[in-house]
């Protein structure tokens, strides 16, 4: 069932993106409709004028969810599932002829011959004009000028259209032809083409690792990926064209002989370290140049244009051959499209990302499935589920292992038949250790759970220390002064700032993280109570007192419920915090947790897995804030309407 | 609603004008990603400028904490060329589709070493009774790969182990608190404060007879080498050139250091126990059909996701800029 939903998660993200439309066109219909009706009866600035309103919560969900299918190309491949199977054959002919357009104006504005040229020519510039005067002789020194101006007239001879051989032409002529030839080709169209079983056996764009599927599926795919094959030859022949004009062959021979004269004598070891240096280090400067020029890579500017002018064909049957595919690729598919790599076709821009809605939900599925053998979980652990907790375990947290070494007497040693028999000494050291049965109970496990727990628990004690120290702070003189300069002063400190001490202090296991998100919600906790002590009306507090209160009952009844809004929003702007503060908990001693799995999927770029970890602390963050608001209502309905 | 869509189409056709003018750029800049405290030879060149002089284009050099980073800041197009990446983020790099290529092999060094704590009684020889014990580890780096090939080696079985994702220098904390029975580092102020406190699980040369061994390389964009093959070719001469230079004086470690941002001594160290294979050795031993490039990938790869496919690794392995 869940593969087969897997599988055409395509056609289902169709539907829903179809939902997505009507769902957002009818509630901002309905939100008109709403808003003319009660236009005439409100007043701006009337806290009413928020109430209800759902429509324009489903609207703005619908928005946020069509954005997201499509930048992600999730629309794209809800309806035209073949079509990045087509682009990824034409990015594969755009691969291959990315050589050739890299040397050609069309490809990089100008001929790769000309940016040689002018690097060059600068080079040997730079190269004459540091002569080091010093470590060569005169008669040197007019040898190394002549030498640098016999490599300058390289680039000279290279460059004339008249010297270059019979032999490139004919191979650039040839290029072009074929070059031509394959732009008929597309031209031709794709009819009779049909793709092969292989190919149609491949798995589906998007349901596997490997995201798209490389071997042609359509017709049309496979006229473009049988034409970059054809095309790759193509590029391999003009990789090998080399321009060697005669009057370079005597020239190369010639320089590379008075190189060899110069390394002779730098290598007879009768000049001192720094001359040495410096001779060695000029011959290897213009031998560097020298080599970059001797193979013949630089080509007349018009001998190439021929080329250049075949490509931009082959672009312009590119185009034609690609038909409705560049319409749809432009509208549906934001970016740069597919590109080809030497291993696979990879999505570009927004959607690389960006992974689409459908393969969110299936990560989830994939993560939040318990069967661990299966493949479900992460890392050995499932996202949220229940285990047999045995009784012991608890037992064995609860209770030191020293106790067992204040009892009297000693350890049991083996006797001399090899057996043991363990005393009173022993069994409790196995009870306190937890090395017994005492039954098991039912508890929560996974990744979610060790995550929601760790804040639960930093919250409970925020809240449980850190209320009363607050409300006590807003009545008394004593713990407000003497509070006042350890709360204000460790209060502003974000709580990363904690996180290297936590580590050597409470060490890798749970109770570091929680004080981490302790110390985030224990300070809102006592300023919000504080806030709220001190914020009670004296009228309110001198009447209980005229009327017979005790310390107590002031603070009970009439301190506290005035307390509470404060208290309360301090609640939800703690766990807020908290959840913020949780993935940089993680980070220290990491073993499970949502911020955990998030920080590994980093690791690994999966982007997949980076985003339902996102998406799933947005929704406990959502859910917790429900829940508060709830409570909100619940408890203070007052608020807001004194 | 024609004219929406007009809008929409001419909006889109304008991105693709600016996004393929942006990529047909030629490069008047190559931009170069490197380690600090990685002390290799070629940081002689670097000071001394020997790249831009040799390329004929200025050369930006920017330093990374992570092999990660530094394929992100190459999918993002920041980065051309990445210096000494980690072998464990280039190969999870290219299972995750990167358009990336390995051109050479910047430093050969021992495998990240696993202490385990002195006085727990457990080295090479009853390495099992690690099985049940607790080990940090940082996650998907060459230091987990190290660890994954030395309890396999020793026949260990790691998921009976409670495995930490820490940090080195967390790492090193833990084993120092007692808190885990071994760790697996990298880097040398975390090694040296971890063997304070630990040996490590498996001696240098039991690493080399099990063949247990980390390189780093030097990894490119496709675009790049593509674009721009010649400055790829000029960029490994150069460096092979400062390979062949070193003789480890002490003005050149003072230069590396300065550079490197370490002490002399460490620097020393560090480098002592570092390999620069030339260019032939690369293509002899690493970039040959079978070699240790491709190899050590695959069972990376493995070591990792679990369905590493050997074969579409070597495609990313090119040693033909090295000729």
């Amino acid at each position: 069932m869940v593969e087969w939903l897997s599988d055409n998660r395509a056609g289902f993200a169709a539907v829903i993106v179809l939902l997505l439309v009507a769902m957002f066109i009818w509630s901002i219909v309905l939100g008109r409709k709403q808003a003319v009706l009660t236009a005439k009866d409100e007043v701006f600035g009337d806290p009413q004028r928020t109430r209800g309103g759902w429509y324009w919560a489903l609207s703005g969900v619908a928005t946020l969810m069509l954005i997201w299918f499509y930048f992600s190309w999730g629309i794209g491949r809800a309806y035209f599932p073949t079509a990045a199977n087509e682009m990824c054959q034409v990015a594969k002919l755009e691969e291959v002829v990315s050589p050739i357009k890299a040397a050609l104006p069309i490809g990089s504005r100008y001929y790769k011959s000309t940016l040689l040229v002018a690097r060059n020519s600068d080079q040997l510039d730079t190269v004459e004009a540091e002569l080091p005067t010093g470590a060569f002789t005169s008669p040197e020194q007019a040898k190394l000028k002549a030498l640098t101006s016999n490599v300058r007239s390289l680039i000279v001879n290279s460059s004339n259209p008249k010297n270059l051989s019979r032999e490139a032409t004919k191979k650039l002529d040839q290029i072009v032809f074929q070059l031509n030839a394959l732009s008929m080709e597309l031209r031709g169209g794709f009819e009779g083409f049909s793709p092969t079983a292989k190919a149609l056996a491949q798995p589906k764009w998007g349901t596997t690792h490997v995201e798209i599927p490389i071997l042609p599926i359509t017709a049309r795919g496979m006229l473009f990926d049988g034409v970059a094959t054809k095309a790759r030859e193509v590029a391999t022949l003009f990789r090998k064209i080399r321009n060697h004009p005669p009057a370079n062959v005597t020239i190369i021979a010639d320089v590379k002989a008075r190189i060899a004269k110069f390394k002779k004598v730098n290598a007879s070891g009768k000049f001192d370290k720094k001359t040495d240096a410096d001779r060695v280090a000029y011959v290897k400067a213009v031998e560097r140049i020298f080599r970059r020029l001797d193979d013949g890579t630089i080509f007349p500017a018009n001998s190439l244009d021929g080329v250049n002018g075949a490509i931009a064909g082959l672009d312009a049957a590119r185009d034609h051959a690609r038909g409705s595919l560049g319409t749809i690729e432009a509208i549906f598919f934001p970016g740069i499209g597919v590109v080809k790599s030497r291993t696979q076709c990879t999505e570009q821009g927004s959607a690389r990302w960006l992974p689409k809605p459908m393969d969110v939900i299936a990560t989830f599925f994939k993560l939040a499935n318990p069967d661990i053998e299966g493949g479900g979980g992460y890392k050995g652990v499932p996202l949220l589920w229940w285990k047999w907790l045995p009784v012991a375990d608890l037992v064995d947290f609860f209770t030191p292992d020293w106790i067992a070494d204040l009892w009297p007497g000693e350890y049991t040693r083996h006797g001399t038949d090899g057996t043991i028999s363990p005393n009173f000494k022993d069994r409790l050291l196995n009870f306190a250790r937890g090395d017994l049965y005492l039954g098991s109970i039912p508890a929560l496990d996974g990744h979610l759970w060790d995550s929601v727990f760790r804040v639960l628990v930093a919250m409970g004690l925020g809240i449980f220390l850190g209320v009363p120290l607050g409300l006590f702070m807003g009545v008394s003189r004593f713990f407000k002064s003497f509070f006042d300069p350890l709360i204000e002063l460790y209060r502003p400190v974000p709580p990363l700032a904690w996180a290297p001490l936590i580590l050597t202090i409470f060490g890798i296991t749970d109770d570091g993280k929680v004080f981490l998100l302790f110390m985030v919600a224990f300070a809102i906790m006592v300023i919000s109570a504080r806030t709220g002590a001190s914020g009670t009306q004296l009228s309110k507090i001198r009447a209980s007192h005229s009327l017979g209160a005790s310390d107590r009952q002031i603070m009970w009844n009439v301190i506290l419920p005035n307390a509470l809004p404060e208290i309360l929003t301090g609640v939800r702007i703690a766990i807020g915090v908290c959840w913020g503060t949780l993935v940089a908990a993680e980070i220290l001693a990491g073993t499970t947790g949502i911020g955990f799995i998030e920080n590994i999927a980093r690791t690994v770029s999966d982007y997949e897995l980076i985003w339902v970890t996102i998406l799933i602390m947005g929704m406990l963050g959502l859910l917790f804030d429900l829940i508060m608001r709830w409570v909100i209502d619940k408890t203070i309905p007052w608020r807001g309407k004194g | 609603m024609r004219l929406i869509m007009k809008r929409a189409l001419m909006a889109s056709a304008g991105a693709m004008v600016f996004a393929m003018s942006v990529s047909a750029q030629a490069a008047d800049k190559v931009n170069v990603a490197f380690f600090l405290e990685w002390a290799t030879p070629n940081q002689i060149a670097k000071v001394d400028k020997t790249y831009d002089k040799a390329m004929g284009v200025g050369v930006n050099w920017t330093d990374f904490k992570t092999g990660v980073a530094m394929t992100e800041a190459m999918l993002s197009g920041d980065i051309d060329i990445s210096y000494s990446q980690g072998l464990a983020p280039f190969v999870t790099a290219i299972q995750q589709g990167a358009p990336l290529k390995m051109v050479g092999i910047a430093v050969v060094y021992e495998a990240n070493d696993c202490f385990v704590k002195n006085g727990s009684g457990i080295d090479a020889s009853n390495a099992s009774e690690l099985e049940g014990k607790t080990v940090a580890v940082p996650l998907n780096t060459m230091a987990d790969y190290a660890f994954r090939r030395y309890m396999a080696h020793l026949k260990v079985d790691t998921s009976t182990m409670k495995i930490v994702d820490q940090a080195p220098p967390d790492g090193a904390q833990s084993l120092t608190d007692g808190l885990v029975d071994m760790a697996c580092i990298f880097g040398g102020a975390s090694s040296k404060a971890a063997g304070e406190v630990g040996t490590p699980i498996m001696t240098k040369q039991q690493k080399m007879d099990a063949g247990i061994g980390s390189f780093d390389v030097i990894s490119v964009t496709e675009k790049f080498a593509t674009e721009n093959p010649e400055l790829v070719k000029t960029f490994l001469e150069v460096t092979e050139e400062a390979n062949v230079a070193w003789k480890a004086t002490d003005a050149q470690i003072a230069k590396v250091a300065k550079d490197a941002g370490m002490k002399v001594p460490t620097t020393k160290k560090q480098m002592a126990d570092f390999i620069f294979p030339s260019a032939k050795e690369q293509l002899e031993q690493y970039f040959n059909k079978g070699g240790i490039a491709a190899s050590a990938a695959s069972s990376l790869g493995l070591v990792f996701s679990g369905d590493s496919d050997g074969s579409k690794i070597a495609k990313t392995l090119d040693g033909s800029f090295l000729k």
